[in-house]
C-alpha cells in the first residue's frame, strides 16, 4: 500500500528565460496529511504547488531535471486536466479560476468536460454545495456571491470530480481572520469526512494549528525542513532566520525548551499553552 | 412560449436582412415591435441606458450622412435601419443567457468552442474590469490627477487606465487558460452540453422567418 | 489634522456603512484602523480622502471642510495607498511613477527631481529608479505605492492594508520605514489593518469600527491588553498578549516573553 500521496525525487526546476527557482527537490507527502508549505516570500512555494498539480514542467515549459509522482504514478507525459481528477489545485488568484457565469455551471464544468452524465453531475453539484456551505445555490449568478463564497465554490468545484489530494496556496491572504478561520474550519471538515490529502501554502500558521499534521519549510528554492510537525517545527527553530515562520505558539515553546533544558507538550491551542505555562512558570524578570 | 438560442439568432440574422428588402413602413413596425418585446423582457436601467445610447449614437449616424450631402429621406431610412439591426441584437441579449448563444453557435453555427467561449468569458470578467479601473482612476486622482474639466481631460485620463488594465487581463487571462486546461476544457465542452432542442414553437417562428424573408418573390402578388 | 464629525454614509440607496461617527486624528499620531471586512474601516478612510462624500455630517482635512474637494486636491495634504499594488502602476519606470503626482501637480523640473529622490529614499528604492515596476517583487511595488505617495509631501498617509500577503521580514521591513516616516518627518499614519500584531507593535492609536458604528478610540496597549473581549467585533487578541497578560509582565515579542519566565520552584534544569 502506498503510504506517500506526493513525491518530488530530485527536482529541479526553472521556468522560461528564468533561473532555477527549485533546487534538488525531495519531498514526501504522506497520505492522509494536513501539511502546511511554509518560508518566506520567494521561496518556492507556489513553484511547488504547481509542480504538484503536474503543471510544472508540463503546461509552463522551462527547464527541469528529476520527478514527480502523484498517488504512486509519475506526472510526465499526462494532461493536466487528468491529473486534476486526483489533485486539485486552488491557486491564490482565485478569482481567475472561476469560469462560468452562475455558481451550478462553474461546477458542472469540468463534470461534464470529463463526459459524466447529467443526473450524476446534477447530483454531485447538489452534494458539493452543500459541503461547502452554499446548500441550493445552482443558479446563483457569481457577482450575486461575495469574495469568501465565490472561494467556497472554487473549492466546490475543485472538490465535485472527487479529488484525493487536495493543493491550495495562500487561500486566505484576502480575508479577514473570521473569513480565514472559517474557510479552514471548512477545509478541516472536509479533510476528515472525504479522506483526503490537503496540503496549504499560508504564511500565518496560527490558523492551522489545529489541524496541521505534516510541515514543509521551503528557503530559496531548497527544503529546508520537512516531516510530522513537531519535527519540522525543530529543524526549522534550529536556523535562526527561519523562526519567524513559526506560529508564536511554537516559537515560544522551542525557546524555553532550550533555554531551560526542559520538554513541554505539543500545543495546538493557546489553551493548551497556557494551561502548562501555567504550570510550570511564573513570570518575572530573570533574578 | 421559448424559443431556442439557435432560433433567435436566425431571426436576429434575418431581421438585418429584412431592413433592406421590405418597404421602410414595414421597418418602422418592426423597430415599434422589437421596442416593445425588449421593454417587455427587461425595462432596467440599464436597458433603458442601452436604449438611450442606440438613440443618440443613430442621431448622429444621421448627423453624419447629411453633412456628406445625402438627402433627408436617403439618411433617415439609413439611421432606420440601424436602429432596427442594433435594437435586434439587444433583444437577443435580453431574452437569451449568453451560455445558451455559445452553445448555439458551437452546435448549429460550428463556431470553434474557443471563440464561442470568449463571449463566456467576456460577461464573466467585464465587471470585475470595471471595477479594477475604477480603482485604478481613483489611484490617479488620489495622487493629483484632476478630473474636473472638459470631456476630452476626462477621455484622456480613461486612457491612462488602459495600460494597467492590460496588465492586469493578460494576467488574469494566464491564470483563466490555466484554470479552463485543467477543468478539461475543449470540443467535448458543448458537445457534453444539454443539446437545444427544437420545439413547435421553433418551427413556427422559423417558418414566419422564412416567409418573411421571401416577401421579395410574392411582394408582387400583393 | 483629519477631523470627522457626525458623519453618516451610505452606497446608493444601500444599507447605511458609516453610522454617526465623530473622530479626530491629530498630526503625527500612528494610527490603527480596525475592524471586520464590511465595518466600514475602508469607507471611513476614503471619505477623508474625499473618494466619496458623506450623506450628512462633515469631514475635516487641516481645518477646511473638502465637501466640495476632489482627491486631487488634496494630494498635497493626504496620501493614499491602496491594497493592489498592481492597480496602482501607472507608469514605466519607478522615477516616472513616484514622479506622477509632481508632474500632475506641474512643479519644476529640479523640485520633482527633489522630492522623487526624498519619496525613494524613504522607501528603500533609490537604485531601483530606472527599473520597471512590474519587475519589482510583491514587497517592492508595495513601498513604490508609498513612495508615489509621499512624492507630494502630504503631512498624513492613509495605507490600506499595506502588508497583507507578505511574510514576516517583508512586514517587519514596511512597518520599519513607516514608523520611521512617523517618527523622522511627523508624518501622520492611518493604517487599516486586519494584522493585529503590526497595529499592538507600531500603532499607538487604535481606532475600531464595527457594523458602521464606531465602537472603540483608544490606545493599542488598552484594546490589545490580552484580557478584553474582542470577539463581537471580529477582532483576536494577539497571542503573546493573551500570554503577556496572563503572566502580568509586559512582553510584546516571544524573546522578551520568553526572558521575563522562570521555572516553577521544583522545575529542572
Amino acid at each position: 500500500m502506498n503510504e506517500t500521496a506526493i513525491k518530488f525525487t530530485n527536482f529541479h526546476y526553472g521556468y522560461i528565460n528564468s533561473d532555477i527557482i527549485l533546487h534538488n527537490i525531495n519531498l514526501d507527502v504522506r497520505k492522509g496529511s494536513f501539511t502546511i508549505i511554509s518560508g518566506p516570500s520567494g521561496a518556492g512555494k507556489t513553484t511547488l504547488c504547481k509542480a504538484m498539480a503536474g503543471i510544472i514542467p508540463y503546461y509552463y515549459g522551462g527547464r527541469y531535471a528529476g520527478d514527480v509522482e502523484v498517488l504512486g504514478v509519475t506526472t510526465k507525459g499526462k494532461r493536466v486536466s487528468d491529473l486534476a481528477m486526483r489533485i486539485g489545485l486552488m491557486l491564490d488568484d482565485y478569482e481567475s479560476q472561476l469560469v462560468s457565469l452562475t455558481a451550478g455551471e462553474e461546477i458542472a464544468f469540468s463534470l461534464l468536460n470529463h463526459g459524466f452524465a447529467a443526473e450524476e453531475v446534477e447530483a454531485r453539484t447538489k452534494q458539493v454545495l452543500m459541503d461547502v456551505g452554499l446548500p441550493g445555490r445552482e443558479n446563483y449568478q457569481l457577482d450575486e456571491l461575495s469574495g469568501g463564497q465565490r472561494q467556497r465554490l472554487l473549492l466546490a468545484s475543485v472538490l465535485a470530480v472527487h479529488p484525493e489530494v487536495l493543493v491550495l496556496d495562500e487561500p486566505v491572504s484576502a480575508m479577514d481572520p473570521d473569513g480565514a478561520n472559517a474557510l479552514y474550519k471548512l477545509l478541516y471538515k472536509i479533510y476528515k469526512e472525504y479522506n483526503m490529502t490537503v496540503v496549504v501554502v499560508e504564511h500565518n500558521i496560527n490558523f492551522l494549528l489545529p489541524y496541521v499534521t505534516d510541515m514543509i519549510v521551503m528557503n530559496k528554492g531548497r527544503v529546508a525542513a520537512q516531516g510530522f510537525f513537531e519535527e519540522a517545527a525543530a529543524m526549522t527553530y534550529a536556523i535562526p532566520e527561519l523562526r519567524r515562520n513559526l506560529p508564536e505558539l511554537w516559537q515560544v515553546k522551542l525557546n524555553l525548551e532550550q533555554r531551560f533544558g526542559i520538554s513541554l507538550r505539543a500545543w495546538r491551542k493557546e489553551a493548551e499553552a497556557l494551561e502548562e505555562l501555567k504550570e510550570k512558570f511564573v513570570g518575572g524578570a530573570l533574578g | 412560449m421559448k424559443i431556442t438560442a439557435f432560433t433567435q439568432l436566425i431571426t436576429v440574422l434575418a431581421v438585418t436582412t429584412w431592413v433592406f428588402l421590405l418597404p421602410v413602413p414595414a421597418v418602422a413596425i418592426i423597430l415599434v415591435l422589437e421596442l416593445a418585446l425588449l421593454l417587455y423582457i427587461k425595462h432596467d436601467r440599464l436597458t433603458m441606458a442601452a436604449i438611450g445610447a442606440l438613440t443618440v449614437f443613430t442621431g448622429m449616424m444621421i448627423l453624419l450622412q447629411l453633412i456628406f450631402g445625402s438627402p433627408l429621406s436617403v439618411s433617415l431610412t439609413g439611421g432606420l435601419r440601424m436602429f432596427v439591426m442594433t435594437t435586434a441584437f439587444l433583444c437577443l441579449l435580453a431574452a437569451t443567457k449568453i451560455q445558451d448563444i455559445a452553445q448555439a453557435l458551437v452546435e448549429k453555427f460550428h463556431l470553434p468552442c474557443e471563440y464561442a467561449f470568449m463571449l463566456t468569458t467576456a460577461l464573466r470578467f467585464v465587471p470585475d474590469f470595471l471595477t479594477d479601473s475604477a480603482t485604478t482612476l481613483d489611484a490617479q486622482s488620489c495622487r493629483g490627477y484632476s478630473n474636473r474639466g472638459n470631456v476630452f481631460k476626462r477621455f484622456y485620463s480613461y486612457l491612462a487606465v488602459v495600460k494597467p488594465l492590460v496588465m492586469r487581463a493578460v494576467a488574469k487571462s494566464d491564470t483563466l487558460a490555466l484554470s479552463m486546461e485543467l477543468k478539461g476544457f475543449g470540443a467535448n465542452t458543448y458537445q457534453n452540453m444539454t443539446p437545444q432542442r427544437l420545439c413547435f414553437a421553433d418551427y413556427l417562428v422559423l417558418f414566419l422567418v422564412m416567409l418573411l424573408s421571401l416577401y421579395p418573390l410574392w411582394s408582387k402578388y400583393i | 489634522m483629519i477631523e470627522a464629525k457626525a458623519v453618516n454614509f451610505a452606497y446608493h440607496r444601500g444599507e447605511p456603512v458609516i453610522n454617526d461617527i465623530t473622530c479626530k486624528i491629530e498630526d503625527g499620531e500612528f494610527v490603527a484602523l480596525l475592524g471586520h471586512n464590511g465595518s466600514g474601516k475602508t469607507t471611513l478612510s476614503r471619505l477623508f480622502m474625499a473618494l466619496v462624500h458623506p450623506r450628512s455630517g462633515d469631514i475635516f482635512v487641516d481645518g477646511d471642510n473638502i465637501e466640495k474637494l476632489e482627491p486631487a486636491d488634496l494630494a498635497h495634504q493626504v496620501g493614499y495607498v491602496f491594497q493592489n499594488p498592481d492597480l496602482q502602476i501607472l507608469e514605466d519606470t519607478v522615477f516616472a511613477e513616484v514622479a506622477y503626482g509632481p508632474r500632475c501637480k506641474k512643479l519644476s523640473e529640479t523640485a520633482i527631481k527633489e522630492q522623487v529622490q526624498a519619496a525613494l529614499q524613504a522607501m528603500g528604492l533609490e537604485n531601483l529608479a530606472d527599473a520597471y515596476p512590474r519587475t519589482l517583487s510583491f514587497g517592492q511595488k508595495r513601498r513604490l505605492g508609498v513612495a508615489a505617495a509621499l512624492a507630494l509631501n502630504p503631512r498624513t498617509l492613509i495605507l490600506d492594508e499595506i502588508t497583507n500577503g507578505q511574510d514576516e521580514q517583508e512586514k517587519d521591513d514596511m512597518m520599519d520605514y513607516l514608523q520611521k516616516l512617523n517618527k523622522e518627518k511627523r508624518i501622520t499614519i492611518i493604517l487599516i489593518t486586519h494584522d493585529m500584531n503590526i497595529a499592538r507593535q507600531y500603532a499607538k492609536r487604535a481606532i475600531v469600527l464595527n457594523d458602521g458604528n464606531l465602537v472603540f478610540d483608544g490606545t493599542t496597549q488598552d484594546l490589545y491588553n490580552g484580557v478584553r473581549d474582542l470577539k463581537e467585533w471580529g477582532l483576536t487578541q494577539p497571542i503573546m498578549a493573551i500570554l503577556s497578560a496572563a503572566f502580568i509582565i509586559s512582553a510584546p515579542t516571544v524573546e522578551d516573553f520568553c526572558e521575563k519566565l522562570c521555572l516553577k520552584e521544583g522545575g529542572e534544569r
